[in-house]
């Protein structure tokens, strides 16, 4: 076959073109540091890169959103853990009140002591995190939540918390409200509480009582009514019907049980005929409402010492409950915590996950890349070589 | 003696020509598209004698030129192809290289965008964090503003591509008909005009790098050239001539024409192949669906965030406005329209809506819409009229006036959308956080059910009107407008919404019968609330494109991979076809091009007959010579 000694010399030209062409590529990726430049040089990986890229500032914005939820949840444990101390002293403070060796100026200096305890409450209550936002009032992180009239304190704030997003997945509250936290505690032993009539004349003393079967229980309100120093009725007074009647030991300072739909109650000391006692579900009390009955309790001069001894260990089943409602909210924001460090954990070990799968996917590959930059080369020296060799061939030189 | 003297003057002369020819072959081993010459000798007619015949010399009968017309055909078929895919890939290479940057691209700027929504989540009260995500949607809403301003720069510079091609096409067209003139009066004389063939051969090539070519042969020697599929543009001495028109819906897009007698007939559809083919699939497949993809980004982005915005309470309690603005849907009618018709095209679902263009045609006394991407008819539901729009594809068209048969109109639901993205919120305080409804649970009740969420589902009929809601069991309740007094009823499941006045509300846990929820507009105190940021944060990332399976993200990697895969195509291609064209042109070039060794040896051999008839000439002379001398 005859070859044209144009298209000759033009393969060969076209042939040097597409090598230099392939080294700059190469060249390119080299200098770039990446083997992808474009989508068209590989569409999938490229796709892939951009998604990899995509949930990588994903994770880096969950991971500063943990940092934020975090710190709103230690602020928030830490203030928890303070009230549960002030509270703790407030159930010490009570104890002393309940002691029968008291005078009335005693359990008035204890009140004192107590009225500084519910400020430093409300202290807690009101406190703010780092930009002024207050940890208590929900989501109306601007208003105040707890405002001290004399000895009660309102709740102004809201009834719903913000929540972050720690993944695509999860998000958790990084805050409770000062209504659930402070406000709105389990009246009673949780179920019931319990209340002596302020006219009654006996010795008698009511205690919070327990629930021994709940399947029975008919949350209504029942007066325990003393006919005579021993004979009671029972009377569910929201239906107006009578539940049950029985006798009590007459003994001095004897300590009776009364049972009925139920629950059961303790009565300590002695009633006296036309004495009568309430029974009532549980609704909420504040602890401020706890802490400030029990001021006014002990500056009382007018209560009996049995009135004193029954509303005092209301207030301290009520600060027991109150401690036990903190321990809840410590628990759940502690869970919170963990599971903020969990999903940090998470986020961080996929970040990565994801920077080393988009660096496989498009860093360049330096030891292949050098090799086939110095193969190229080899190659276009060739080219050139015998091109240069075989142009010099020709039928003219020898005529 | 004579006849010696004039068989070798005969072939001093023959050998001279051929000595030409193949010096013009040397002078000319260079030049592209020269065919090489032959000089065919041949023997003159005999004398008769008495001993027989004795021949007359030799003559050059006639100069040819080597030529095969498949492999010619071949050159210019895959010069053709390769010019398409390589104009197509060069058009995609810019789009591609565009859309793939991976620091500054549409993915990342999206992402950051949700970065900002998440960080005004987790700090609502923050003016900085308000400040950045307007920042960011400003970024955002820039650079698909510069994508599509590209895409525009792009499309004009490929539009005045068309013209100059057309241009180019038609001088090649009237030059070929020239040579074809000169080539069929040139050859009347039964030589052929190796020179004008050559030429005329090369502006053929030419012309097969702008559009696709071919060629049939005539028997006075001209060639007739049809272009595309089948359009004659040469025919003997004559050329059509191409012209570019505007486009009959949008005048911006050309379209090519043929003149002829009777006015300009579009044969764009005709126009395949080349370069001119090239723009236009450029065009088609990737400027157009580039910019309709974009659109339809940019009208996901405004619609999930301004709904979320109307559905939320900003830091002054107001409630929320529209964060971006986006261009409205296209409608441009058919210059050739007779009737008054006007169209009012609003788009109504996301879901629905599709990268495509449409058309809209009034025939036979009812519109049809046609997809124009698939070419399929599109059904739609609706007479048409304002009362009654026509429904289909995500958007609903509302016709005024009188149609004249056939009128039609060119719909685009998303092309026009991103060049009129913006972002039009100034004041950090006006991002709407908080939700506009607020939920709580009444301080008596006894069950487990607590709020998870309360919202705004369609901020327009929102009414801001306060709603109560009694449980009367565990899962039977009455939802009281306490404004209107209405009820409803309805049966609740833990943690599926109730919906009530375009709002609803979220309840986990089992109520007990008397537990009352209230749903009202929220205080203007709740501004650490960023349950809206999370809704908008949530309804970005879901699947709300495509009929609910493609999120907004995923249409940004899903248009860099479509993108990159024709890229890649075109590049492919047009590199396949390259090395066709190479194979071809050094095949054609092998049987018709000069090899210099050959006409080295061509050269040789007629200067060795050159020198030989010259001896001859000097032997007869000698013969003469001596015959004198023995006479004399």
């Amino acid at each position: 076959m005859t070859i044209s000694t144009l298209s000759f010399q033009m393969n060969a030209v076209d042939q040097m073109d597409a090598l230099q062409q392939a080294m700059s590529k190469t060249q390119t990726e080299l200098s770039t540091g990446k083997q992808i430049q474009t989508a068209a040089d590989n569409p999938v990986g490229m796709t892939q890169v951009v998604q990899l890229n995509t949930q990588l500032s994903a994770s880096q914005q969950y991971v500063a959103n943990g940092n934020l939820a975090g710190t709103n949840l230690k602020l928030e444990a830490q203030a928890l853990t303070d009230a549960t101390n002030v509270l703790q002293s407030v159930r010490d403070t009570a104890i002393q009140g309940n002691n029968a060796t008291m005078n009335t100026s005693d359990r008035q200096n204890l009140a004192t002591q107590l009225q500084q305890q519910l400020q430093q409450l409300v202290g807690i209550g009101n406190r703010q995190d780092g930009q002024g936002n207050y940890v208590f009032s929900g989501n109306a992180v601007g208003t105040q939540p707890f405002a001290q009239n004399g000895n009660s304190v309102a709740y102004a704030g809201a009834n719903q918390v913000s929540r972050i997003q720690l993944s695509a997945e999860q998000q958790i509250s990084t805050g409770d409200t000062g209504s659930s936290v402070f406000m709105n505690i389990p009246a009673g032993n949780g179920v019931f509480t319990t209340a002596a009539s302020s006219g009654n004349t006996g010795s008698a003393s009511i205690g919070a009582g327990t629930v021994t079967d709940p399947s029975q229980w008919v949350p209504d309100t029942y007066t325990i009514s003393f006919s005579s120093p021993t004979q009671y009725t029972v009377t569910d007074t929201t239906t107006g019907t009578p539940v049950t009647t029985g006798t009590i030991s007459s003994t001095a300072g004897a300590s009776n049980t009364i049972a009925f739909n139920g629950v059961q109650v303790t009565l300590s000391g002695n009633p006296n005929a036309g004495d009568s006692f309430t029974v009532a579900p549980a609704g909420t009390a504040s602890v401020f409402s706890t802490v400030s009955g029990l001021i006014s309790t002990l500056n009382s001069t007018t209560l009996s010492s049995a009135q004193i001894a029954t509303r005092v260990n209301q207030g301290i089943q009520q600060i027991d409950q109150a401690l036990n409602q903190f321990s809840n909210v410590q628990a759940s924001v502690g869970a919170r915590i963990d599971a903020v460090s969990a999903a940090q954990g998470t986020a961080q070990s996929q970040q990565t996950d994801y920077q080393s799968a988009v660096s496989q996917l498009s860093n360049t590959d330096y030891a292949q890349a050098t090799t086939k930059l110095s193969t190229e080369e080899l190659a276009l020296q060739a080219a050139q070589k015998s091109y240069a060799s075989m142009m010099s061939l020709t039928l003219f030189k020898y005529i | 003696m004579a006849d010696l003297l004039s068989t070798s003057v005969s072939g001093l002369l023959a050998f001279q020509q051929a000595l030409d020819v193949t010096s013009n072959n040397i002078s000319n081993a260079s030049t592209p598209g020269y065919s090489v010459e032959t000089a065919n000798l041949a023997e003159q007619p005999g004398q008769y004698s008495g001993s027989g015949y004795i021949g007359g010399g030799v003559d050059v009968q006639s100069v040819t030129r080597a030529y095969n017309a498949q492999l010619t055909q071949q050159v210019r078929t895959s010069q053709s192809s390769y010019s398409s895919y390589n104009t197509l890939s060069t058009q995609a290479q810019q789009i591609d290289k565009m859309l793939s940057d991976q620091s500054t691209g549409l993915s990342a700027s999206l992402q950051s965008f949700v970065n900002a929504l998440q960080s005004v989540s987790t700090s609502p009260t923050s003016t900085s964090a308000r400040q950045a995500l307007l920042s960011q949607g400003q970024a955002l809403a820039q650079q698909l503003n510069s994508y599509d301003t590209q895409i525009a720069q792009y499309g004009s510079q490929l539009e005045s591509q068309i013209s100059s091609d057309v241009s180019q096409i038609n001088t090649l067209a009237t030059n070929i008909a020239g040579l074809n003139k000169q080539i069929a009066s040139a050859s009347a004389g039964g030589q052929t005009p190796n020179q004008l063939l050559d030429q005329r051969g090369k502006l053929i090539d030419q012309l097969s790098k702008y559009i696709t070519v071919q060629t049939v042969s005539q028997s006075n020697g001209s060639t007739d050239v049809y272009i595309g599929n089948g359009q004659a543009l040469v025919s003997g001495g004559l050329a059509q001539q191409l012209t570019t028109i505007p486009g009959s819906y949008d005048p911006t897009q050309l379209d090519v024409g043929l003149k002829n007698a009777s006015g300009v007939t579009d044969v764009t559809h005709q126009m395949t192949g080349g370069e001119l083919g090239g723009l236009l699939s450029a065009r088609s497949q990737v400027l157009n669906p580039t910019r309709n993809a974009l659109g339809r980004i940019s009208v996901a982005l405004s619609t999930i965030v301004n709904r979320q915005q109307q559905s939320g309470m900003t830091l002054n309690g107001t409630a929320g406005q529209p964060m971006f603005t986006v261009g409205t849907v296209q409608v441009l009618p058919d210059t050739g329209n007779s009737g008054g018709a006007t169209v009012s095209a609003t788009r109504t679902s996301l879901g629905q809506l599709t990268t495509d263009n449409y058309k809209l045609q009034y025939t036979g006394g009812a519109w049809q819409l046609t997809d124009l991407t698939t070419g399929q008819q599109v059904s739609t539901t609706g007479s048409g009229t304002a009362a009654s729009p026509l429904q289909a594809a995500g958007m609903s068209l509302a016709m005024s006036g009188t149609p004249a048969n056939n009128d039609s109109f060119f719909i685009s639901p998303t092309a026009g959308a991103t060049a009129g993205f913006g972002m039009q919120l100034t004041d950090p305080s006006q991002v709407a956080a908080a939700s506009l409804v607020q939920a709580t649970a009444a301080t008596g009740n006894t069950g487990t059910a607590v709020v998870s969420s309360a919202s705004v589902t369609n901020p327009t009929g929102y009414q801001g009107n306060t709603y109560q809601v009694a449980f009367s069991g565990p899962t039977a309740y009455t939802v009281t407008n306490t404004t209107t007094g209405t009820t409803t009823t309805g049966t609740y499941t833990s943690g599926t919404p109730l919906t009530f006045g375009n709002q609803q509300l979220t309840l986990t846990g089992t109520p007990a019968a008397g537990d009352t929820f209230t749903v009202k507009k929220n205080n203007a105190a709740n501004i650490g609330d960023n349950s809206n940021m999370l809704a908008m944060i949530n309804g970005l990332s879901a699947k709300s494109l495509d009929g609910g399976t493609t999120s907004t993200s995923g249409a940004a990697t899903n248009l860099i991979s479509q993108v990159g895969v024709l890229t890649q195509q075109a590049q492919n291609n047009a590199a396949a076809q390259k090395a066709v064209n190479q194979e071809a042109t050094t095949a054609r070039s092998n049987a018709t091009g000069v090899n210099l060794d050959q006409q080295a040896a061509d050269m040789l051999r007629y200067q060795q007959a050159y020198q030989a008839m010259a001896q001859v000439i000097s032997m007869s002379n000698k013969m003469f010579t001596s015959l004198i001398q023995a006479v004399g």
